[in-house]
């Protein structure tokens, strides 16, 4: 044994000599067993209930036969492969991008129905041209000059202009 | 034919694991009643102790051939099983008492006298051993058991050799405390 692994209790692990206390414990742990304990400790053992079964696999079925291990590992390749299988045979494409889905109108559980109508946006107004004023014949504008000379001579240029207007 | 086979195979390991068994009980059934004898202090509680702790490994027989220690396995089965039937017991009055203490102790050569003044040391002892904190008695009681080197005690106890090494150092010092006080109050 290894002289670092012995009982410490023990008088030459150089613990020195054990005190008082340590001599009752050491009398306890080395009492003698009393006559006969292996004997009624076999026969406790033999008076056990085997363990038994109500129900056994039979030998083929057995689970730690060679054969029901490869069928349990072919079952779990199979559902795991029908269950890749389905996952993908549902999937459906993505839509192309030009298109845009028109989200599904759900009926509102207790709620008013809609009747079929459906929102519209309301479009955004495009720009407005503004219209041209109309221009006027050259005519005019020669008795417009006339008046504006007679107003000026008047004194009253400013109230005529807002006048011809 | 097959099923006839596998009965015969099968029949014939179970024999076989409990010949094993057998064999430990033969063995170990001595060292494993000391330890429970050591918790319990019962001489009847002890031998149920080790009853209890066979039948448990012969439930679990088929594990018997990954143990690598079988005393020191064993020994950690009796100390667990001690240990809860102690805690389930613990309304009931040990047995430790001086008359029973002098019965069950040796004492070769002793007079009538020094054999009850024995009894009462090794009393006081128990009561004061009673009164340590729970982790430095285990490793205390068993460290008495000379069959059994600090690693196997770390191992019964699922602790590392050097807290077996501290706790011990640290249950003597309380212990002798405990001691002196004892005598100082007689």
């Amino acid at each position: 044994m290894n002289e670092s692994t012995q009982n410490p209790f023990a008088s030459n692990s150089g613990y020195g000599e054990a005190p008082g206390f340590e001599e009752t414990l050491r009398l306890i742990a080395n009492l003698p067993a009393p006559q006969g304990l292996e004997e009624r400790v076999q026969a406790g053992l033999l008076a056990q209930p085997r363990k038994g079964r109500i129900l056994a696999w039979p030998a083929a079925l057995k689970p730690d036969s060679n054969w029901m291990r490869s069928a349990a590992a072919a079952a779990i390749v199979f559902v795991v492969a029908g269950g890749g299988w389905g996952v993908y045979s549902h999937v459906r494409p993505p839509q192309s991008a030009g298109a845009m889905a028109m989200p599904a109108h759900a009926a509102e559980p207790g709620g008013f129905a809609s009747a079929g109508a459906m929102r519209t946006p309301q479009a955004l107004k495009g720009p407005v041209l503004a219209q041209p004023a109309a221009v006027k014949p050259a005519a005019s504008s020669a008795k417009k000059a006339l008046r504006r000379g007679k107003a000026a001579r008047a004194g009253k240029t400013e109230l005529a202009a807002t006048t011809v207007k | 034919m097959e099923i006839p086979n596998s009965g015969v195979r099968d029949e014939a390991r179970r024999h076989a694991e409990e010949e094993a068994v057998a064999a430990l009980v033969i063995q170990y059934a001595a060292t494993l009643y000391r330890v429970a004898f050591s918790i319990l202090r019962n001489p009847s509680d002890a031998e149920d102790a080790v009853q209890e702790a066979f039948v448990r490994v012969l439930r679990h027989r088929e594990t018997l051939d990954e143990v690598r220690d079988n005393r020191v396995w064993l020994i950690r089965i009796v100390w667990n099983i001690a240990l809860d039937r102690k805690r389930r017991a613990k309304s009931r009055p040990e047995t430790d008492d001086v008359a029973e203490l002098a019965r069950v102790l040796p004492s070769g050569g002793l007079s009538a006298e020094q054999i009850a003044s024995a009894a009462q040391h090794h009393a006081s002892v128990l009561a004061c051993v009673e009164q340590l904190p729970a982790k430095e008695r285990e490793v205390l009681m068993l460290s008495a058991f000379e069959e059994l080197n600090s690693v196997e005690i770390a191992s019964v106890l699922g602790i590392s050799e050097s807290s077996v090494r501290s706790r011990l150092f640290r249950a003597r010092n309380l212990m002798a405390g405990l001691l002196d006080y004892a005598r100082s109050l007689r």
